[in-house]
């Protein structure tokens, strides 16, 4: 668990953070103020665990983006399902340097480059980056294994852009309030 | 495509149909529903589009 986690009784873990969002008190999560879309959106992450890549594998390439965008609450966070399967704290925190690590598997090197180069510059995910990655996942987990990287990618993103420092800045209004980091 | 669509599909996440259905089901959500209107939602889509240099 990470920086002040609860899992609530339908499986959706929240952290806290401090938003500029005018949240309504009694928000479980602010992710759920979406006017539509919420109950897909949960069954998505759900489901990219659940389609066969291994758990350890994905939360790596989960943290990596998380370090990239540099989001404390994705950062903090573990995933229960990479923990069922074996995370690695020691790995984790080898992550920045997955390039050169003997910590990681080729094919867990393999599936980092594809996050990372999504992360920073998806141009520049080369035809033998796309071979390399091959040797290691079949065509299905390779499907698996991009959509799971867009949506760690779009969910990190959201969450740094809706929190914000205590002081809110300048003349913000700030708002003490929970979100969701992962449903299982 | 880097991915191959599997025989009888056409895109390469028809690998996955149960995880592609529930991008599919968001994404239509996204769009179908909501508070935003639409040249709004087309505007962002658009600029991201353009921003990550996509040309689809």
């Amino acid at each position: 668990m990470g920086r002040d986690e609860t899992t609530s009784d339908d499986g959706v873990r929240t952290a806290a953070i401090t938003t500029w969002l005018p949240v309504p008190e009694g928000t479980t999560d602010v992710l759920a103020m979406l006017p539509a879309g919420y109950d897909e959106l949960r069954t998505l992450y759900r489901s990219v665990w659940e389609a066969g890549v291994d758990a350890v594998t994905l939360e790596l390439c989960r943290l990596r983006i998380a370090m990239l965008l540099r989001s404390p609450v994705d950062a903090a966070t573990r995933d229960p399902r990479a923990i069922a399967a074996g995370l690695d704290e020691d790995v984790v925190d080898q992550l920045p340097a997955w390039p050169t690590s003997d910590r990681f598997t080729d094919a867990q090197r393999g599936a980092l480059a594809l996050a990372e180069q999504f992360v920073i510059d998806p141009h520049g995910f080369t035809d033998d980056d796309a071979l390399a990655a091959h040797a290691h996942f079949t065509e299905p987990q390779l499907a698996t294994l991009t959509i799971a990287i867009a949506v760690f990618d779009a969910l990190t993103r959201v969450r740094c852009v809706l929190t914000t420092d205590d002081g809110g800045g300048t003349g913000t209004a700030v708002t003490a309030a929970r979100i969701g980091v992962a449903f299982t | 495509m880097r991915i191959h669509a599997p025989e009888g599909g056409q895109s390469f996440l028809d690998h996955q149909p149960e995880l592609f259905g529930a991008f599919n089901r968001l994404y239509g959500r996204l769009w179908t529903d909501g508070s935003l209107d639409q040249p709004t939602k087309e505007t962002a889509r658009l600029r991201n589009a353009r921003v990550v240099d996509c040309k689809l």
